[in-house]
């Protein structure tokens, strides 16, 4: 479905992401684990071509990303971008405008559900707001590949079992979930494959379930071997 | 592309408000000048319209390329550059939006000038010097319509064709910026150096085209020749953008 082969971005001396392989396949969901830095949003903006790699390459069913690709698969980024003059109404109209799959009617829902209103001024919102409104547009998407970059950024706990809830709603045989968040605990609970990226590389990937299996581990324990004390071994 | 043309409007349309706002407090001006005669009112009116009318076109084309760099440098750029459109429709969608609100100010200010040369003849001169102005148009034009009036249209296409090329070369120099001097020292100065010398270039290449048969016929070729270029350097940028922008 979206893959990326060999890939690598470097931004001056830094390397973001290092010749990195790898395969998102229907039907799972997908957690990208890493510390700040490691190369979890640079890789999710490569899928969408915000990002262009040095070298290697992201594909969608077989073509390279780009305006086709960008039809299905749905990004939230972590940084607020609307523009400052939009309302959260503007926000599912732009969105309604550009995106065949967008509901307007599932849009307004979700508002509702998190307690936002079309009126509301996008720039006079708390990041926390901010964070809702992202994850509403998004999901009211009816796309083939989500990439949520730190969708629990700055959201209360309750809020969270909200977002959760309205991002598992979205699942399908049919579609690709991925979710990139510190908050390891929480995505354990939710997600099917873990995506472990360390320094710009991947450092592991597999199914949780095997994991724990073959490793005798949690993906909390083994988050702690590979970024805490041991993570050199490892990687 | 509509639609994004129709975004392009949206950003640039609180200042565009604000300059049929200024427009119009000097138009006012202007007008109780005319019906309370008072002379002060009419100098500050005049002097007020003619300076919105070319600081107005002028930043008109500023803003456009201000829009666009911002668009390339802060996290909004998602807003476009994750729709299902290329790099051509994104900066297209641009160019167009800006031609078309110049062209439209530029109506929009000849209109209102005609109008008010026309109160002001009236209200200070009387209809009939009016009617006399009008006829002693006609005959100018009657007597002079093969050469002044298609002059005056080609004039005007140069001038839109030289401005449509200032502005996307300052397109190319931003998205030059933005790609292959991105992170590097110096990158805005080199980029503006970048922006003067094709700029340099363009017109000494447009001012070396050799004098024609007519001078219409020159200033038809100039403008052909600008339009050329312009759509060259939009071509550039374009496949600059689609392989090197990373946002």
């Amino acid at each position: 479905m979206l893959e990326c082969n060999e890939i690598m971005k470097t931004y001056g001396r830094k390397t973001a992401v290092d010749h990195v392989s790898l395969k998102l396949e229907p039907g799972r969901i997908y957690a990208m684990l890493g510390p700040n830095g490691s190369g979890k949003t640079t890789l999710m903006k490569m899928a969408v071509g915000l990002v262009k790699p040095n070298s290697g390459e992201f594909l969608y069913n077989g073509n390279p990303v780009g305006r086709e690709s960008r039809r299905e698969i749905a990004y939230m980024s972590t940084e607020p971008y609307f523009y400052g003059w939009m309302t959260a109404g503007d926000v599912g109209r732009y969105y309604g405008d550009f995106f065949e799959d967008f509901s307007m009617e599932r849009y307004l829902y979700l508002l509702d559900r998190m307690e936002l209103t079309p009126e509301m001024k996008a720039k006079a919102l708390s990041s926390g707001m901010m964070a809702k409104l992202k994850i509403a547009v998004t999901m009211a998407r009816k796309a083939r590949v989500y990439l949520l970059d730190e969708p629990l950024n700055g959201i209360d706990l309750l809020a969270r079992d909200v977002i959760i809830r309205s991002v598992l709603e979205e699942c399908a045989d049919d579609v690709a979930l991925v979710i990139s968040s510190h908050l390891v605990d929480e995505l354990e609970r939710v997600v099917d494959t873990a995506i472990f990226m360390k320094e710009g590389r991947l450092a592991m990937m597999g199914d949780i379930e095997e994991l724990r299996m073959r490793q005798g581990k949690s993906v909390v324990d083994l988050y702690r071997e590979i970024y805490g004390h041991g993570g050199e071994e490892t990687c | 592309m509509l639609k994004l043309m129709k975004y392009e409007f949206r950003k640039t349309m609180f200042s565009k408000m604000i300059l049929l706002a200024i427009t119009a407090v000097f138009e006012a001006l202007f007008l109780a000048g005319i019906f309370l005669d008072w002379e002060n009112g009419i100098v500050f009116g005049v002097m007020g319209l003619v300076l919105c009318t070319f600081i107005g076109i002028f930043y008109i084309g500023l803003e456009s390329l201000l829009v666009f760099h911002r668009d390339l440098n802060t996290k909004q750029s998602y807003m476009l550059f994750l729709t299902p459109r290329n790099s051509y429709q994104i900066l297209g969608a641009k160019v167009l939006e800006n031609g078309i609100s110049l062209f439209l100010a530029g109506c929009f200010f000849i209109v209102l000038a005609a109008a008010d040369y026309t109160v002001a003849v009236v209200r200070l001169g009387g209809f009939k010097e009016l009617l006399d102005m009008v006829e002693a148009f006609l005959t100018m034009i009657q007597i002079e319509v093969d050469i002044t009036v298609v002059d005056s249209v080609v004039a005007v296409l140069e001038v839109l064709a030289l401005w449509l090329m200032t502005i996307v070369t300052g397109a190319l120099a931003i998205v030059l910026s933005a790609t292959v001097l991105a992170g590097k020292r110096f990158s805005g100065l080199v980029s503006f150096l970048i922006f003067m010398l094709i700029t340099w270039g363009c017109n000494t290449l447009i001012n070396h085209i050799p004098e024609l048969s007519t001078m219409t016929f020159t200033y038809l070729v100039q403008a052909l020749a600008a339009l050329l270029l312009t759509v060259v350097m939009y071509v550039v940028s374009g496949w600059v953008m689609e392989r090197k922008l990373s946002v």
